[in-house]
């Protein structure tokens, strides 16, 4: 549709809004363009400024496996600033995946890929290795607080959480939206009380901000070996959700339309919780858990195509990384000299964003 | 094609709320399940759309048991109009109706010029063509039960199963579903609450009680003043139509019938083993 008719249509007051407002193949066009776009200007962006121009000559130099060309910015570029922006795109596309897919799982637009419990795990995961670890006078790469032990320490954590709740959901054959809410709730509930205490057992201050800005989020110190397991479990989550696109449309109208429509609900149910819940470890695991990305990425996309998970899917994941790279970009350069959590970024940038988008949509219903 | 239940007993959390159901509905044929609420009509109905599984008996379908069938496959024979409503996904009323071609597809599979022309087929059928683009979420419930029946008409069913389509529908809107029903002319099994109206466009009627059937036949054979007293306890007179000749039933609506209570009614439901 073009921008034409939508404007003719809000001329109209009492024409139904159509559901889609976009058509998916030329937006998905622009949001591809925008992230290249954003990817260049969050790598060009910082504290040297480094013009578009370098910024791809470098790349190119690397891709190509030349050496890099003396008196450019090569470490800034291809070292520092390059693998954050694209875990940020990762973690965004991650987020933003999950996010439709939970929703849709539990058949509620205001669940996030934390809802389930998954996260808490996570963080209960880090926060010990944070804190015990130190304590028993392991070495972790603080500067980071992103180190692979964290990581893995918080993936096994989520891991522990998604089984709790497995376990907790799959009683009386169930696997319904209300018991894995609940069961999410609940365990999420019980982790967070034992990550506060942990919390409260920090020693020192350094401890302390490291603790708070893993529990709020971060993309810092981000490295080339790091992007491999998020980026193969994005592409795969995505894979697995797309092919199950059509159940998950069913599963809107609710269980029983589903059923008589040939799709194995309980079932549908159990693997989309498995992936998402390993997706959402994995994205935890790297970036702590970013809020905010995985709420509003899905409405806003609903929004612009309407719900068709074979659309939305797909476009969720390439909003949630454009989303995750600006911001990332905004948390790296809107104060001089010190970093803002990206979770606090997201809520100031993403709640009025949301809160504008339904207001807007429930004035024209 | 021919759906036959047979034996069918259905347990919810434990409780029996169908107990050895036996029934038939013939090729074309419109079948009713009438009967007081919680008698058992919907888990009759979820059982042969596969939302429940039987606890014993079976259903078949033109001979064959549903249970020995992929649900995708069954999905081809059998549309279904269950009670429940989206929720508001934003999703348009051409993309609702495009549901109905779920079980022929294969993961990833988009739609075809195949499936383009059924889902539109399904939606002129209903009446409803005009509305494609607009937002499921907000059509009125009379219209919504037609993008519904056009769903499931866009699976191409052998058997269609309804259940209440016509709850919260006010009398001209039920009057036009019926008559799309009937103007199917495909095997139909619909659970109706409003008698008169299953006396006007059933062939056979099926009477359940308390989980089990207690009566099946033409409308004009079954519906008698003395089973209206007792599984629905309400005195009534069932005289013919004016208009119709169909069965028609007065209700005495100031006086229940004789020796007939609601918490007698209630005892009886589900108390089967």
């Amino acid at each position: 549709m073009t921008s034409a008719t939508t404007r003719e249509r809000r001329d109209q007051p009492r024409r139904p809004r159509p559901a889609r407002i976009l058509r998916a193949g030329p937006l998905a066009a622009l949001l591809t363009a925008a992230l290249v776009l954003a990817l260049t200007a969050a790598v060009s962006l910082g504290s040297v400024d480094v013009p578009p121009g370098e910024v791809w000559s470098v790349v190119a130099r690397r891709l190509a496996g030349q050496a890099p060309a003396p008196g450019t910015h090569d470490l800034i570029v291809w070292q520092l600033r390059a693998p954050r922006a694209l875990l940020a795109a990762l973690v965004g596309a991650g987020l933003g995946l999950v996010g439709t897919a939970v929703q849709a799982l539990v058949r509620n637009p205001l669940a996030d890929p934390y809802l389930l419990g998954i996260s808490s795990g996570a963080s209960l995961g880090a926060v010990a290795a944070i804190v015990l670890g130190t304590t028993l006078g392991l070495q972790l790469p603080f500067g980071s607080a992103l180190g692979l032990t964290v990581s893995l320490a918080a993936f096994a954590g989520a891991l522990a959480a998604f089984s709790l709740v497995w376990l907790m959901a799959r009683r009386g054959g169930g696997f319904s939206p209300l018991r894995l809410v609940l069961a999410g709730i609940g365990i999420a509930q019980f982790l967070g009380g034992i990550t506060s205490y942990l919390v409260l057992q920090t020693r020192d201050e350094q401890q302390t901000r490291g603790v708070l800005f893993w529990l709020m989020g971060s993309l810092g110190g981000a490295v080339w070996a790091q992007l491999a397991v998020p980026a193969v479990a994005v592409a795969i989550g995505l894979a697995l959700l797309q092919a199950r696109a059509r159940g998950l449309n069913a599963m809107l109208m609710g269980d029983e339309t589903a059923a008589g429509l040939g799709v194995d609900v309980t079932r549908l149910r159990r693997e989309v919780f498995v992936v998402t819940s390993v997706l959402t470890g994995v994205l935890v695991a790297v970036s702590g858990a970013i809020g905010f990305v995985g709420l509003m990425v899905p409405h806003v996309c609903r929004l612009l195509v309407g719900g068709d998970h074979r659309r939305l899917l797909p476009l969720s994941a390439l909003t949630g990384a454009l989303l995750l790279v600006v911001v990332d970009t905004v948390a790296r350069t809107a104060l001089d000299g010190q970093e803002l959590p990206i979770g606090v970024v997201t809520a100031v940038l993403g709640a009025p964003t949301l809160l504008y988008l339904l207001d807007r949509r429930l004035e024209r219903n | 094609m021919r759906i036959a239940v047979e034996d069918l007993s259905v347990a919810l959390a434990g409780r029996t709320v169908l107990a050895g159901a036996n029934l038939i509905a013939e090729e074309g044929e419109i079948a009713g399940l009438v009967g007081p609420n919680g008698s058992g009509k919907s888990s009759l109905l979820r059982t042969v759309y596969r939302h429940l599984r039987p606890s014993a008996g079976r259903v078949l379908l033109a001979g064959r048991d549903l249970a020995e069938l992929r649900p995708a496959q069954s999905a081809r024979h059998i549309g279904a109009l269950p009670q429940e409503r989206g929720g508001d996904f934003e999703l348009s009323v051409l993309e609702v109706v495009a549901m109905g071609r779920t079980p022929y597809k294969r993961a990833f599979a988009a739609d075809d010029a195949e499936d383009h022309r059924i889902t539109a087929e399904a939606l002129a059928r209903v009446g409803m063509a005009e509305a494609a683009d607009r937002r499921f979420a907000q059509l009125s419930g009379g219209e919504r039960q037609r993008v519904l029946l056009a769903r499931a008409l866009a699976q191409q069913p052998d058997v269609l199963v309804l259940d209440e389509p016509t709850n919260h529908l006010d009398v001209r809107h039920q009057v036009e579903l019926l008559a799309l029903l009937r103007e199917q002319r495909r095997t139909t099994l619909v659970a109706l609450h409003d008698l008169n109206a299953a006396a006007s466009v059933c062939d056979r009627l099926h009477v359940l009680h308390g989980g089990a059937l207690v009566a099946s036949g033409a409308p004009r054979e079954v519906l008698t003043a003395e089973l209206l007293a007792e599984v629905f306890g309400v005195r009534a007179a069932v005289v013919e139509h004016p208009l119709t000749g169909d069965p028609l039933i007065a209700f005495d609506h100031r006086n229940p019938a004789e020796g007939s209570t609601a918490a007698g009614a209630a005892d009886r439901t589900g108390s089967r083993p």
